[in-house]
């Protein structure tokens, strides 16, 4: 007794004599099903203990082949691919493909396609963080949340859907410009819906964003530096949230972003709370700028939403590379053409692909129980890392 | 929020991507929606029939549809189909509840695309900044005034004006997507940049 009393240290019981004994690391397989993954994401951990030492994201097991499949597909059958490898910002995934081929063939888009397009970009961007502002939540252990995310959700989607007939896969833009003209008063449905979901999101925000639990788990953990960002190309408000102040809507601008006041949300601290609010934020933004769209496309000339293409659509030979700000992140398009109606290559980077790598650095020292809220904090969709 | 479903049914917007209708008398199997389809889902199975000559008229034949299934198990509702049809034969509906418990089953023979026709809706009405619909720009169109004097006049004199504007309505399509950002080299009266150009001033023969 009095031994124990001198010296707090010392291990009783079962694992007495561990030190002199050789442990063996565990491997831990996540996924590829495991209910926090939302896909097929496999993660090999080597555990000491309770934390982990080693880290591996296996991927691949998603891999449909799409740009393969690019190959044997016109311009109109790729955004149809294009849209599904990242099923929550579909819209976005379309608008890099038809940008890429309309820089090679030269093709100048209406001026009222382009703000309708920035108008729907912005809508897309909202759906996509109120997805992941629900689920996050959920994966910490807080049900309620997602219920109010998909009631916002749902707002957005039914004038997504009045536009383009789809709830997911759009499949609106076209080369040259949209599918379809605009319904009529469908602005100021569009209007009213971003209202309501301004108006609504402070019940989102204050039934999670000050939760003491929610901030317990999430504060300080998995921090990813600004160097780890550079190395790993990581890209989207998870880079953002480190710090990293670089945003394609403002620094490259594409589509109508250059007359828009876009306001790039950044955070220094880099951890799960962070990109949290990273996402919050830029919600908020989106729906200023969706509005702002809004308003500037009433006062737009009568015009056309697309151009007429020929019955076969052939892009010139050349190279061009085409990069949009995702919702998740940087997604690029390097499309070669040998003058065909198909694209001799069309390459995608994927947001998630890159940013999901970094885990290799977030991961090891971090408890089990902390690797959820990690991951959960990413944002990624599996389609888009495994395409 | 919550919606007591089947006994409430929801309100779609008219261009709901739901299922695909067939007006069967439109369609004459020219395959288009099939080659199209980005995974091939549609199958159409045709021949060809030949009438009886109108009162010592040449026979002509037509194209009769056998077999127009879609297999909805295969489609990815992208609405190609839909977009490529010449005549329009092919609709959306936003009815959506035909799943099946055989995956089998979700394969529609064209009766059951055309049961589908009750339940397309009117297309919603476009935005007012919207150019006004094709049919409505011909119709606004002043009449061409070469047709009364050309009528009566004999041939050679009706055909030097025809000629001229087939030319130009070529040239104008001829790039794809117009790119109407390039400055045009022609109005130059000088002539030194047409210089590669070939034959610009006269019509080319081989326009169709």
């Amino acid at each position: 007794m009095a031994n124990v009393t001198e010296n707090r240290e010392q291990v009783v019981g079962i694992g007495a004599g561990a030190k002199e004994l050789a442990t063996e690391d565990m491997v831990l397989n996540i996924g590829p099903q495991h209910p926090s993954t939302h896909g097929v994401l496999r993660l090999r951990l080597t555990l000491d203990g309770e934390r982990i030492s080693q880290a591996e994201p296996i991927v691949g097991y998603m891999h449909r082949g799409a740009e393969k499949l690019f190959e044997v597909r016109d311009y109109r059958q790729i955004i149809v691919l294009a849209n599904r490898h990242d099923w929550l910002s579909a819209f976005a995934n379309e608008l890099g493909v038809v940008l890429a081929v309309e820089r090679m063939l030269g093709m100048e888009v209406p001026i009222r396609a382009v703000w309708t397009r920035t108008l729907l970009a912005e809508l897309n961007r909202i759906l996509n963080h109120l997805m992941f502002l629900g689920s996050y939540p959920l994966e910490v252990g807080a049900i309620t949340p997602i219920f109010y995310a998909f009631r916002e959700r749902e707002t957005l989607q039914a004038v997504m859907e009045e536009i383009s007939g789809g709830r997911m896969h759009y499949m609106f833009n076209r080369v040259g410009g949209l599918k379809e003209e605009l319904p009529q008063g469908w602005l100021d449905r569009v209007a009213d819906a971003v209202h309501q979901v301004r108006t609504r999101l402070p019940n989102l925000e204050n039934l999670i964003h000050g939760n003491e639990i929610f901030r317990a788990r999430t504060r300080g953990v998995g921090i990813l530096t600004p160097e780890a960002i550079m190395q790993y190309g990581v890209s989207g408000p998870i880079a953002r949230a480190s710090g990293v102040d670089f945003d394609l809507r403002r620094d490259e601008p594409y589509l109508a972003y250059g007359e828009l006041p876009v306001k790039v949300v950044t955070r220094q601290e880099g951890d799960c709370l962070a990109r949290f609010e990273c996402l919050l934020d830029q919600v908020k933004v989106s729906l200023d700028l969706a509005d702002l769209c809004v308003d500037r496309m009433r006062g737009l000339p009568q015009g056309p939403v697309n151009q007429r293409l020929p019955k076969v659509l052939k892009v010139p030979e050349g190279h061009t590379y085409a990069w949009t700000e995702n919702p998740l992140g940087i997604n690029g398009y390097y499309l070669v053409s040998r003058g065909e109606k198909t694209p001799w290559r069309l390459k995608l980077r994927s947001a998630s692909y890159n940013n999901i790598q970094a885990l290799k650095e977030m991961l090891p020292g971090q408890l089990v129980a902390d690797m959820i809220a990690i991951l959960g904090s990413m944002f990624f969709v599996v389609g888009d890392i495994d395409k | 929020m919550t919606r007591q479903y089947p006994e409430v049914q929801p309100e779609l917007p008219a261009r709901s991507r739901g299922v695909i209708a067939l007006v069967e008398e439109n369609c004459t199997s020219c395959m288009l929606c099939a080659r199209e389809c980005p995974d091939w889902c549609i199958y159409i199975d045709s021949h060809k029939e030949t009438l009886p000559s109108p009162e010592g008229g040449r026979a002509r034949t037509r194209n009769v549809l056998d077999r127009f299934a879609i297999d909805f198990s295969l489609c990815m509702y992208c609405g190609i189909c839909i977009e490529v049809c010449p005549f329009d034969a092919l609709f959306w509906s936003p009815e959506f509840a035909y799943s099946e418990y055989d995956i089998r089953d979700l394969l529609h023979e064209k009766d059951r695309l055309g049961g589908w026709l009750e339940s397309v809706p009117p297309p919603p009405a476009h935005d007012e900044k919207a150019e006004p619909a094709k049919e409505l720009q011909v119709a606004a169109r002043p009449p061409r005034p070469a047709r009364d004097a050309g009528a009566p006049a004999a041939a050679p004199a009706r055909e030097r004006p025809v000629r001229e504007p087939r030319a130009a309505a070529v040239r104008a399509i001829k790039p794809p997507g117009s790119l109407p950002k390039r400055p045009d080299p022609d109005p130059d009266p000088e002539g030194n940049g047409s210089g590669p150009r070939p034959t610009r001033g006269e019509p080319p023969e081989n326009v169709t």
